[in-house]
C-alpha cells in the first residue's frame, strides 16, 4: 500500500510510543510510589520516635491514664489509626482505636500490606526497670491516593507528550516531504513539456539538496537541448522558406525565360513575314499613282505592317532580344518626374494622380528612356484598373534597405524603391501570378496587346531590377520595384542619361 | 550594272529583294542557304552579297567568313530577324539581335540590317557596305 512519507513517520512515531509510553509510566509509577511511601514512613518514624523519646523521658509512663492521652494525642495529630503500649506484657490502648484496626502480630510489616490500608511499626521503649514497646498504625489511603493521583497527572502529562510528538512529526514529516512535492511538480511540469521551472530543492537535507542540484542540471542541459532542437528544426523552416521562395522565383522565370525563347521565335518568324509585306507594298506604291485609292489602300497595308513591326519590337523585348539597354548610374528623381509629366497629359482630369519622393536618392543602375516606359506603363495599367477612369493613381519614390537583400536578393541590400499604386479592381491571385507573361491582359480583345507588363519585365530585368505585385480584388493594385543603388556612386555626380523625350 | 547575290532560306524573302534590287538597278541572283551562295559565288562572283544569319545547312555567319576568306572584293551585307533557334552551332538562345548582327560584322560583313527594313534602308545599307552614295 502506498502511503505518503508524513504518514509514515506519523505511524512510526506513535508505534515508538506505544512502546516507549507504557514503559514510562510503569517506570515513574514506580518511583513515584516509592518516593511518597519513604516520605510516608519517614513521617510515621519521626512521629513514632518523638512518642517513644516522651514515654522513655517523661513519667508518664507511671500513669496509665497520661499514656492513653499521649496516645490519644499521636493519633490525633498524625493520621494513626491505631496505638497501643505494650509495657511489661501489660497492654494499653488508646480510646481513639475506634476502627476496630487490630495489630496484625507480625514483626515486618511493609506498606500496603493489610486489607485494611493500615501501615504498622513498632519501636521498643527503653526504660529502665520496664520491657516495653510503643505499637503504631498508620492509615495508608492518603499515601495511595496521592500516588494515584500522580500517575493520573503522569498519564495527562504523557498523553500531551504524545498529543504534541505526534503533531511535531507530522509537521516535521510535511516540512521533509514539501520539496519533494515540489519536485515532483516540477517534473511533472517538465513531462508535459515545461521546462521553465527550476529543480533547485530549498531544503536542509543534504541528500534532497544535492538531488535537486543534480536534477536542476539535468533539466537545463534537457533545456538547452531542447532549445537547440527547436532552433534547429526553426532553421531548418527558415532554409525551406527561403528554398520554397527560391524554387518558386525559379519556376516564375524560367516559365518566363520558356516563354520568352518562344516568343524571340515567332518574332523571327513575323519578321520574316513582315519583310516581304513591306517591300511588296512598296514596289505596288511605286507603281501606282499617287492618289488613286489603291495607292492609300497600299499605305495602309504599309502602315499596318510597321504596327505589327511594332508588336515585335515588343516581344523582343521582353525576350530581352531588343539590344542592350544603356545602364548607367541614374538619378531616378527626375526621370520618374518626367515620366509623370508625361503620363499627366494623357489621362483625364477624374484621375488623381499623387505623387511624393522621400529622397535624396542615391545613384541607380539603369537606363532613363526605357525607365521612362516603365513608369509609363505602370501608370497606364494603374489607369486601366480605374473603374469608369474614377480614382487614384499614386507614386512614390523611396530609399529601401534590407540586410537580406530586396526580395531574397543578396546582391540588393540598398535600393530605391518605386511603387505605383491604384485604389481600382485589383486583381486575383491567379491572374497576378501570370501578368508579366507577353500576352496576357484582362482588356478587352482588340483593347491591347497584352505585352505591356511583360516588356517592363523584360526591361527590369536587363537593369537587375525586381518588380513585385501586390493586389486584391477589390482593394486595388500595387507595383513596387526595386532598382539597385549603385556602390560608390552619387547620383548627382551621375551622368543622368539626358532628357529624354517620349518613351520608345 | 552591279550584281547582287541574295541568300536567304524564305523564297518569299528571296523573290521580294530580287524584285526590288532589279527595280533599283541591280542585277540579282538568289540562293537559299550558305552552301549554295558559295556555289553561285564560284560560278560568278557578284559585287555584293546579302545574306541572312540564321539558316539552315550553312549558317549565314560561317557564310560570311568563308565569302570574305575567298572573294575579298566582294561587299557583304547581313540581315536578320532576330529571335532564338536551338539548332545553331552559336548558342543563340543567348545571343540578342545585336549579337547576331556583331558577329556578322566581326565576321566580314560590311553592312548589318534589322529585318524588317524598308526599301530604302536595304539600299542605304548597300551604298554604305560598297561606299558610294546610295
Amino acid at each position: 500500500m502506498k502511503s505518503s512519507l508524513a504518514t509514515r513517520i506519523v505511524l512510526v512515531v506513535m508505534a515508538m510510543h506505544a512502546v516507549v509510553l507504557p514503559a514510562l509510566y510503569f517506570g515513574l509509577s514506580v518511583v513515584v510510589s516509592r518516593s511518597q511511601v519513604d516520605v510516608f514512613i519517614q513521617h510515621v518514624r519521626t512521629l513514632s520516635r518523638n512518642l517513644a523519646e516522651e514515654l522513655e523521658l517523661g513519667d508518664a509512663i507511671e500513669s496509665r491514664q497520661r499514656v492513653v492521652d499521649m496516645l490519644d494525642h499521636t493519633l490525633l495529630n498524625g493520621d494513626g489509626v491505631y496505638a497501643e503500649f505494650i509495657d511489661n506484657g501489660q497492654s494499653i490502648l488508646s480510646n481513639l482505636n475506634v476502627r476496630g484496626v487490630r495489630w496484625p502480630g507480625k514483626q515486618d510489616f511493609k506498606f500496603g500490606q493489610l486489607g485494611d490500608h493500615a501501615y504498622f511499626i513498632e519501636i521498643p521503649v527503653s526504660r529502665p526497670g520496664h520491657v516495653a514497646s510503643l505499637r503504631l498504625g498508620f492509615d495508608e489511603d492518603p499515601t495511595t491516593d496521592q500516588i494515584q493521583l500522580a500517575m493520573h497527572q503522569t498519564v495527562l502529562v504523557l498523553a500531551a507528550y504524545l498529543c504534541i510528538a505526534v503533531m511535531l512529526a507530522a509537521a516535521w514529516g510535511y516540512h521533509f516531504t514539501r520539496p519533494v512535492v515540489r519536485l515532483q511538480h516540477a517534473s511533472r511540469s517538465i513531462a508535459r513539456g515545461d521546462y521553465a521551472h527550476s529543480l533547485r530543492l530549498e531544503s536542509g537535507v543534504r541528500e534532497l539538496h544535492d538531488l535537486g542540484s543534480d536534477l536542476e542540471a539535468m533539466r537545463r542541459e534537457l533545456v538547452g537541448i531542447n532549445e537547440k532542437l527547436r532552433e534547429e528544426m526553426l532553421e531548418n523552416e527558415r532554409a525551406e522558406e527561403r528554398q520554397r521562395k527560391l524554387e518558386n522565383r525559379l519556376r516564375h522565370r524560367q516559365r518566363l525565360e520558356t516563354v520568352g525563347t518562344l516568343a524571340g521565335g515567332v518574332a523571327h518568324e513575323f519578321n520574316n513575314v513582315l519583310l516581304p509585306i513591306v517591300l511588296y507594298a512598296e514596289l505596288a506604291l511605286a507603281e501606282i499613282p499617287a492618289g488613286s485609292s489603291a495607292h492609300q489602300d497600299l499605305k495602309e497595308v504599309l502602315a499596318s505592317a510597321n504596327r505589327a513591326k511594332d508588336v515585335v519590337n515588343k516581344i523582343l523585348t521582353f525576350s530581352r532580344d531588343a539590344g542592350t539597354p544603356k545602364l548607367r548610374a541614374i538619378d531616378l528623381e527626375p526621370v520618374v518626374r518626367e515620366a509623370l509629366r508625361l503620363f499627366s497629359a494623357l489621362i483625364p482630369p477624374s484621375v488623381d494622380l499623387q505623387s511624393e519622393f522621400r529622397g535624396p536618392f542615391p545613384a541607380v543602375k539603369a537606363d532613363a528612356a526605357l525607365t521612362i516606359q516603365v513608369v509609363m506603363n505602370l501608370c497606364t495599367n494603374a489607369y486601366h484598373a480605374l473603374p469608369d477612369a474614377q480614382g487614384i493613381v499614386r507614386v512614390e519614390l523611396a530609399n529601401g534597405s534590407d540586410p537580406a537583400g530586396a526580395d531574397g536578393d543578396k546582391a540588393m541590400r540598398s535600393y530605391v524603391l518605386l511603387s505605383v499604386t491604384d485604389n481600382g479592381t485589383g486583381m486575383d491571385a491567379a491572374t497576378a501570378e501570370r501578368i508579366f507573361e507577353p500576352f496576357f491582359t484582362t482588356r478587352k480583345v482588340g483593347s491591347g496587346t497584352g505585352l505591356g507588363l511583360s516588356v517592363v519585365h523584360g526591361i527590369l530585368e536587363s537593369f537587375g531590377a525586381r518588380i513585385t505585385v501586390d493586389t486584391a480584388v477589390g482593394r486595388g493594385t500595387s507595383f513596387k520595384v526595386a532598382f539597385p543603388v549603385t556602390e560608390g556612386l552619387d547620383a548627382s555626380a551621375a551622368s543622368n542619361g539626358s532628357a529624354p523625350g517620349v518613351a520608345a | 550594272m552591279k550584281s547582287v547575290l541574295v541568300i536567304d532560306d524564305e523564297p518569299a524573302i528571296r523573290t521580294v529583294l530580287q524584285r526590288v534590287l532589279e527595280r533599283a538597278g541591280y542585277s540579282v541572283r538568289v540562293a537559299a542557304n550558305g552552301a549554295e551562295g558559295l556555289e553561285s559565288l564560284e560560278a560568278q562572283v557578284p559585287d555584293i552579297v546579302i545574306t541572312d544569319i540564321i539558316m539552315p545547312t550553312m549558317h549565314g555567319v560561317d557564310a560570311i567568313k568563308a565569302i570574305a576568306a575567298r572573294f575579298p572584293a566582294v561587299r557583304i551585307v547581313a540581315i536578320s530577324g532576330g529571335g532564338n533557334f536551338g539548332n545553331s552551332d552559336y548558342q543563340p538562345h543567348t545571343i540578342k539581335t545585336e549579337a547576331y548582327l556583331a558577329a556578322a560584322k566581326s565576321a566580314g560583313a560590311h553592312a548589318v540590317l534589322n529585318k524588317p527594313f524598308h526599301t530604302q534602308d536595304v539600299l542605304q545599307a548597300i551604298a554604305a557596305a560598297t561606299g558610294a552614295p546610295g
